[in-house]
Parts: structure tokens; C-alpha cells; sequence
């Protein structure tokens, strides 16, 4: 819970106000703020940046019990969906790590020293490119409404449509 | 004490409960439910399946088993270069021989997906779970690597990780300190349901034949059951009773 709070204060909070006023890439002090990977592929985030800054863990901890339990896997905050994204494998085979300071979510984790370890066991990188025409990992929720909704209305909102 | 254990006051609530809900679910008035389970699920899990396979030994051969093996490798990315004891090994090769005769047979192991799975009964944090569906999986979340569950399975399916790994797989995440087993493709039943086909069944059935089967054991019209209604089929260690969800045939 603690590193939740940190973490939220730091990344959303800190980042945030920064970054409204000192443009990405600029400094804070001696310490470069940090300037995540821009999705490839995609204009938008699941969420909008400010909230995904602030609960973007809460939103993978719920997510990872809807796939692992019931099978969840087009849900629109998954977490091979943020690296497909955010991290795709590239053409010439290049592949960014977690270990590496440029990784999309080691960015930010290094600059808040928040240490995670969803990548001991998860992929660190998307599906290779030929892959992901296929794989549409934010699945019909996201095609949809593109917009605000938690996790709990569209699972809602689809079980209603289903019974219809 | 008012919470006095020797008094069953939880569960007699809990069962006045339960039998409410069946009441509302069956009395509203016919075709309406209060409440009802089915495929018609926000998440890709049919909750009236249970998936199994039915594997015809008969028909497998030495090289179909290592076809098998090796394609549960490719698509979960677990590798066993070293030869180690330890390396986990999803699905094994197995080697049946009659001593008189020296009549070889080859069948793949791996996890059975039991009805009455003891790798979920002794877990103590409820990470080795059965999931709605009749799949057996360890949620690797909250596995805490105590290895409980590979000495209760008497199908010896279960794997440790004893070291750091890279370049795992998108659709199999696996890290050092916990326990892995077959999930049966899960990726594959969530993203296809009753036309998902198993990797190690897509090795083996090329040009039409089924030699290895999946389908759902709960509907009495799929291939599955006819086949196991009309030639019947082996459950391994049936005096366990664990009424295992792989079945064999010729065995």
C-alpha cells in the first residue's frame, strides 16, 4: 500500500505539474524527468495520461486476477497490451529491456525508485511486429468506447449486452 | 465468545443461503432467472466446460510424443537444454514396454487437469486453483514456491523454476520460484473456445487424424464424449479417484 501511495505521488503528482510547466527531456536539478516511450502505433492510451500516471498499477493488479482466474485476456488494460504498445519489437530485432534506462515503464520506476518485479516472470517486450496485426489486446471494450470507463462498467456493460 | 467455534452458526447460514439462491434461481417463473451462469461471460471462460483431451496411444508413435513435447516448448517457451533433473518439463515422454513381448509404447504425461485435483488441496495460499472451466493453473501471483503441490501429484506434472529467466513468452509468463504445469493452452481455449486446439495436439494431428483429441466433456454432443461414450477411455490411476480431464485410449 505504501509503495502504491509513493509511487502515485511521485509519477502522477510530480511529474505531472513538472511537466506542465518545463518541456519533456528537460531537467530537474541534475536529474533528467523522465520521458516514457510514446505509443507506436496508437495516438491514445487506454486512459488518459494523467490517470494512467496515478493508477496504472491499481488497474494491472485488477486486471491480472480477471485473466489469471477467469480468463480475461482481450481486456483493455493488459499488460502485454502496454508493451505491444509502448515497447514493440522492432524491425531489425532490437529489443529494449527492463534492465535497460530507456525501458518504457524503467524510466519512470528508476526516477521514483520503485522497484517491480512483474518482469521476472512477464514478457518486457510486445509480440513481434507480424504478430500484432493479429493480437488486438485491447479487444472490443477499447474498440467500443475509447473513452473513460473502469474496468468494472465495461465488464458490466458486457454482461448486459450478452443478456439481452 | 460470541463467535463460539463448536457452534456451526457459519455454515448453517451459509447453507440457508445457498439453498435461497437455488430457490430464486429455479422459482422466479419458468425462463427467468434472478441469476444465472453460462458461456455468456465478459471474460473469455466457459463456465459450464470442462475441457479435456482424450489421447489415442494406439496412434502415437515415439516421434509424435517428442512432436508433442517439443511443440508445449515452442509455445511456452520452456526450454530443457541443460538435461538437468530440475529443468521443468512441462509434458514428458513416456515409455510403456511389455517385458515379455518388448511391445513398446509411447504416451506424452502431463497435467491430467483432475475433477478433484490434490495439487489445489494442499496449496496453502490458493494459488494451485482450478479455474471454472475445469483447467487446473497456479495463479503465479500469490504462488509462494513451497512446492507442496508437486509432491501431492501423483502424475509427477508439476515443475519448480530454480533459476532467473529471460525472454520469456507474452502468452507464459514463468519466473524463478514458482510452480508450472501444463495450463492445457489456456491462451488458446480463452481466445478460441471449443475450437481451440492444444499445441501438442496441433503437432500431432496433421493430415486429418485425431490423435490427440480436445474438446468439452460436459457437452454430450462433442467429438470427445462420443468418442469416450462408443470406445471408452482410460483414466490413469482411476482408484483415485481424481477423475482426471486427459483420458487415454489404448493403454
Amino acid at each position: 500500500m505504501l509503495r502504491i501511495v509513493i509511487l502515485g505521488c511521485v509519477l502522477g503528482i510530480l511529474p505531472g505539474a513538472l511537466g506542465a510547466v518545463e518541456p519533456a527531456g528537460s531537467r530537474f536539478g541534475n536529474i533528467a524527468i523522465p520521458d516514457p516511450a510514446k505509443p507506436v502505433g496508437s495516438d491514445q492510451c487506454v486512459e488518459p495520461v494523467e490517470i494512467m500516471r496515478r493508477d496504472h498499477m491499481k488497474f494491472l493488479l485488477h486486471q491480472r486476477d480477471e485473466t489469471v482466474i477467469d480468463g480475461a485476456r482481450d481486456s483493455r488494460y493488459s499488460l502485454v497490451g502496454c508493451m505491444d504498445c509502448h515497447n514493440p519489437a522492432s524491425a531489425d530485432g532490437k529489443v529494449v529491456r527492463y534492465e535497460d534506462p530507456q525501458h518504457f515503464c524503467a524510466e519512470c520506476h528508476a526516477y521514483a525508485s520503485v522497484k517491480i518485479d512483474c518482469f521476472e516472470c512477464h514478457a518486457d517486450r510486445g509480440l513481434n511486429q507480424s504478430q500484432q496485426s493479429r493480437v488486438d489486446t485491447h479487444g472490443p471494450a477499447w474498440r467500443e468506447t475509447g473513452s473513460l470507463l473502469t474496468a468494472s462498467k465495461i465488464q458490466h456493460r458486457a454482461r448486459a449486452s450478452d443478456e439481452e | 465468545m460470541k463467535n463460539d467455534p463448536s457452534k456451526p452458526a457459519r455454515s448453517s447460514r451459509r447453507g440457508f443461503l445457498q439453498a435461497a439462491a437455488a430457490i430464486a434461481t429455479t422459482l422466479v417463473a419458468p425462463g427467468i432467472f434472478l441469476y444465472r451462469t453460462g458461456p455468456a461471460d465478459a471474460s473469455g471462460l466457459d463456465r459450464e466446460a470442462r475441457w479435456g483431451m482424450l489421447i489415442d496411444t494406439n496412434v502415437l508413435g515415439e516421434a509424435d510424443v517428442d512432436a508433442c513435447v517439443s511443440a508445449c516448448r515452442r509455445e511456452h517457451g520452456w526450454q530443457a537444454e541443460n538435461g538437468s533433473q530440475t529443468d521443468a518439463q512441462w509434458v514428458r515422454k513416456i515409455r510403456l514396454e511389455e517385458p515379455g513381448s518388448g511391445h513398446r509404447k509411447f504416451l506424452p504425461l502431463m497435467c491430467l487437469h483432475c475433477e478433484s485435483p490434490p495439487c489445489v488441496d494442499v496449496c496453502p495460499t490458493g494459488a494451485s486453483f482450478k479455474r471454472a472451466d475445469g483447467i487446473v493453473l497456479v495463479n503465479k501471483h500469490t504462488c509462494i514456491g513451497c512446492r507442496y503441490c508437486m509432491m501431492a501429484c501423483p502424475y509427477k506434472a508439476r515443475s519448480f523454476i530454480h533459476e532467473n529467466l529471460k525472454d520469456q513468452l507474452p502468452v507464459a509468463p514463468r519466473g524463478k520460484g514458482t510452480v508450472e504445469s501444463c495450463t492445457l493452452c489456456v491462451h488458446r481455449i480463452d481466445r478460441d473456445g471449443a475450437d481451440a486446439v492444444p499445441a501438442c495436439a496441433e503437432a500431432v494431428n496433421q493430415g486429418g487424424r485425431k490423435a490427440i483429441l480436445f474438446g468439452n466433456l460436459n457437452d454430450p454432443h462433442s467429438e470427445i464424449t462420443r468418442r469416450l461414450r462408443e470406445l471408452g477411455g482410460t483414466r490413469l490411476r482411476a482408484d483415485m479417484g481424481l477423475n482426471p480431464g486427459i483420458r487415454f485410449q489404448g493403454l
